[in-house]
């Protein structure tokens, strides 16, 4: 146990330079575009040189790009950054947005894993089958389907042929924050009624977003399954008269660790398609709010985001770690 | 002498992109109960794919085309394994015929422990009655195979063993439902040489206490003549030449065998010098038409290029497929 705060620690302290990374990356995009933003966010053409002004001192834009990428993420870091648009601190305007958009990546996630997985495993069992060509055809399938085509043929299908769901607007919250992922509460506490309602906002979107994946893993699953299962150590085990399902428990215990290594890819991939579903199923979300960040060249907000996205990402990536860890014995830490 | 394991005429062939490998073209031998019956040969000969096939454990692209293999049951029963449904195949696989496998650090499955590779065997197997006592018997069978310290290395993953400790856990696994019929492919090419001899210490003494029949796989002519009662020699999917120990060291017929013998150092006769059998193991895809050896045969005969050689007796069970010795 030791070992692994040990671990934590450490793999905790390289998140920093990965969070510093990715956010100047993102500045200096911001940084080098030729569009003046005190002037856009002053009102655009009619602004007057004054509130320009202003607002160029307030984010120090006459300094030099170091200056005033210091000042964004110091004072962001604290809390205090105020979005030039909306005139809120950015953090709490993305927190506002951020369990949405968590709660679409987790629903789209679980259907990556409920399709991906038995998909994978059924093809890899019926190799070279009408199902595994099936399969195929899918993750093909899912793999060029743009997300908003798929999002509108589905709206259209479900709410405008036969109106069992609903698009717009955010389901209640439940009354307690535990978690402060809405759904999750709910759960938690038991609210049901709060419960149904997210999951008939969210499951559509999610869906959608996760059709891609879902694809992708089944080919996973089912390569790194088909490899398990012709390691030598399988071929030992059905001489020692093991059964097939025990056979398949075996092989598919070996194929997690690679199927674990891309979920974390996988999830983290999730949120950079969750402007464009937002956007589709009108979900108040964080990526819907970077789009239009990014139409206000809006760039703390823009930081501020990528900072967030960052953090899942690397969260991501550790659980993975962890994951590792709990399934493969050579793994130390 | 009991029949344990009679093999009739037995054809593998792969089928891959290049071509039909026929691995295995009508091999026939018996087992005795009791003895240690070694199969030798080059490697690629085909030792491997027949002891696999004894009980059906060809992966495709390989299959069994034909041939049948009569085991005979503890109560006198004959049964065809070729032909039996796969689940009472299972039921006789790792229990009543167990393998101990060429490599042992690929054997094992690294996410489990291997205590819990060893009492799986007997888990199936029901031999068991759950998994506590599974561990139980797994630690004793630890200590029969000369691990030290079982009670901790049963909790030991396999890359926390070393080569040798791997090969014994696997060897315990293999024994730990006391089959009748231990084929051993190759369980000590992998390891130091040390080390070899006392893994083959190890199975001779279990072989003993159990009074188990072993089919040994080997291509090294030394430990053949150390620990085998007969010997069958295998060419390019073919038995060659079956004798007992002395017949095939002392008085081998076939050239091949010969070449082998002469290839490595004979421990019951004194060879001055060590060769090699000039050429190379023919393709299976196309094999040569007769025998199979001719293209590497000294004493090559128009005949062994057109008609393959039929196995004849030459001494009471000694029998060598040559044309050398088949009067025409
Ligand atoms: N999966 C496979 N695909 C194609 N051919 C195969 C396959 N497995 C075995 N063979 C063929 O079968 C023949 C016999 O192989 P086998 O493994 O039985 O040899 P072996 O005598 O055990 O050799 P070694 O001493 O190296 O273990 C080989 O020539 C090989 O070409
Ligand atoms: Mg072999």
């Amino acid at each position: 146990m030791a070992e692994l705060k040990k671990f934590l620690i450490r793999r905790m302290l390289t998140f920093i330079p990965t969070v510093i990374g990715v956010t100047l990356i993102t500045f200096m995009i911001a940084y080098v575009i030729p569009a003046d933003p005190a002037r856009a966010w002053a009102g655009g053409e009619k602004a007057s040189q004054k509130a320009i002004e202003l607002i160029r001192q307030r984010y120090h834009m006459d300094e030099p790009w170091y200056a005033q990428y210091w000042f964004l993420v110091t004072s962001l870091a604290k809390g205090e950054l105020i979005d030039p648009r909306t005139h809120n601190p950015v953090m709490y305007d993305i927190m506002k947005r951020f369990p949405v958009t968590i709660e679409l990546a987790l629903f789209s996630f679980v259907f990556i894993l409920i399709i991906g997985i038995p998909l994978g495993i059924i093809s890899a069992i019926k190799k070279d089958s009408i199902i595994d060509t099936f399969v195929r055809f899918f993750a093909l399938t899912g793999v060029s389907t743009p997300v908003f085509w798929l999002g509108y043929l589905l709206i259209y299908v479900f709410f405008v042929m036969f109106r069992v769901i609903n698009i717009v607007g955010k389901p209640p919250d439940p009354a307690v924050v535990i978690t402060g992922i809405p759904i999750i509460d709910a759960l938690l506490i038991g609210d049901f009624k709060t419960v149904n309602q997210h999951v008939a906002r969210y499951w559509l979107p999610g869906f959608v977003l996760g059709f891609m994946g879902a694809g992708v893993l089944a080919r996973f699953v089912r390569n790194s399954f088909l490899e398990a299962l012709s390691s030598d150590y399988i071929e030992f085990l059905k001489a020692k008269g093991v059964p097939k399902l025990r056979l398949w428990r075996h092989a598919l215990k070996n194929a997690l660790v690679p199927i674990v290594t891309v979920l974390g890819l996988q999830f983290g991939g999730l949120l950079s398609g969750t402007p464009i579903t937002e956007t589709v199923f009108s979900l108040p979300g964080m990526g819907r709010y970077a789009i239009q960040s990014i139409q206000n060249i809006d760039f703390p907000a823009i930081v501020a985001v990528t900072f967030l996205f960052a953090i899942i990402y690397v969260t991501a990536n550790l659980i993975v770690d962890i994951l590792y860890a709990i399934i493969d014995p050579r793994v130390r830490y | 002498m009991k029949p344990i394991l009679e093999i009739k005429d037995l054809h593998v062939h792969f089928y891959t992109y290049a071509g039909v490998v026929k691995a295995i073209a009508g091999v026939s031998f018996t087992v005795y109960e009791g003895e240690t019956f070694a199969l030798v040969g080059e490697t690629g000969c085909g030792k491997s794919v027949t002891s696999r096939a004894i009980t059906r454990l060809i992966e495709s692209p390989g299959r069994i085309v034909k041939g049948s293999v009569i085991y005979h049951t503890k109560d006198g029963r004959k049964i065809d394994l070729l032909k039996l449904p796969e689940a009472e195949l299972r039921a006789i696989r790792g229990k009543e015929i167990a393998y101990i496998f060429q490599d042992p650090t690929a054997a094992l499955d690294p996410l489990y422990t291997s205590g819990y590779q060893v009492a799986e065997a007997m888990v199936v197997h029901r031999t068991v009655r759950s998994w506590k006592d599974g561990i139980k018997r797994a630690i004793e069978i630890l200590r029969s195979v000369l691990i030290p310290d079982p009670e901790k290395r049963v909790k030991a993953y396999p890359h926390e063993l070393s080569g040798g400790m791997k090969q014994r856990v696997v060897i315990g696994t293999s024994l730990s439902n006391r089959p009748r019929v231990l084929i051993a492919d190759e369980p000590t090419t992998a390891l130091d040489v040390t080390i070899q001899a006392q893994i083959l210490k190890l199975i001779e003494s279990l072989k003993r206490r159990h009074n188990a029949t072993v089919m040994l796989i080997t291509h090294n002519m030394g430990v053949v003549a150390e620990i085998a009662d007969r010997v069958a020699v295998m060419y390019a999917g073919k038995i060659v030449e079956i004798g007992n120990v002395f017949q095939i060291f002392k008085n081998p017929q076939h050239p091949y065998t010969k070449g082998l013998l002469k290839a490595v150092p004979n421990p019951l006769i004194k060879v001055e010098k060590l060769e090699s059998i000039p050429g190379t193991v023919p393709n299976l895809i196309n094999p040569p038409p007769g025998c199979r050896f001719h293209p590497r045969c000294p004493f090559v005969m128009d005949v062994c290029r057109v008609e393959e050689p039929p196995m004849v007796e030459v001494e009471p069970g000694h029998q060598v497929a040559c044309w050398l010795y088949t009067k025409r």
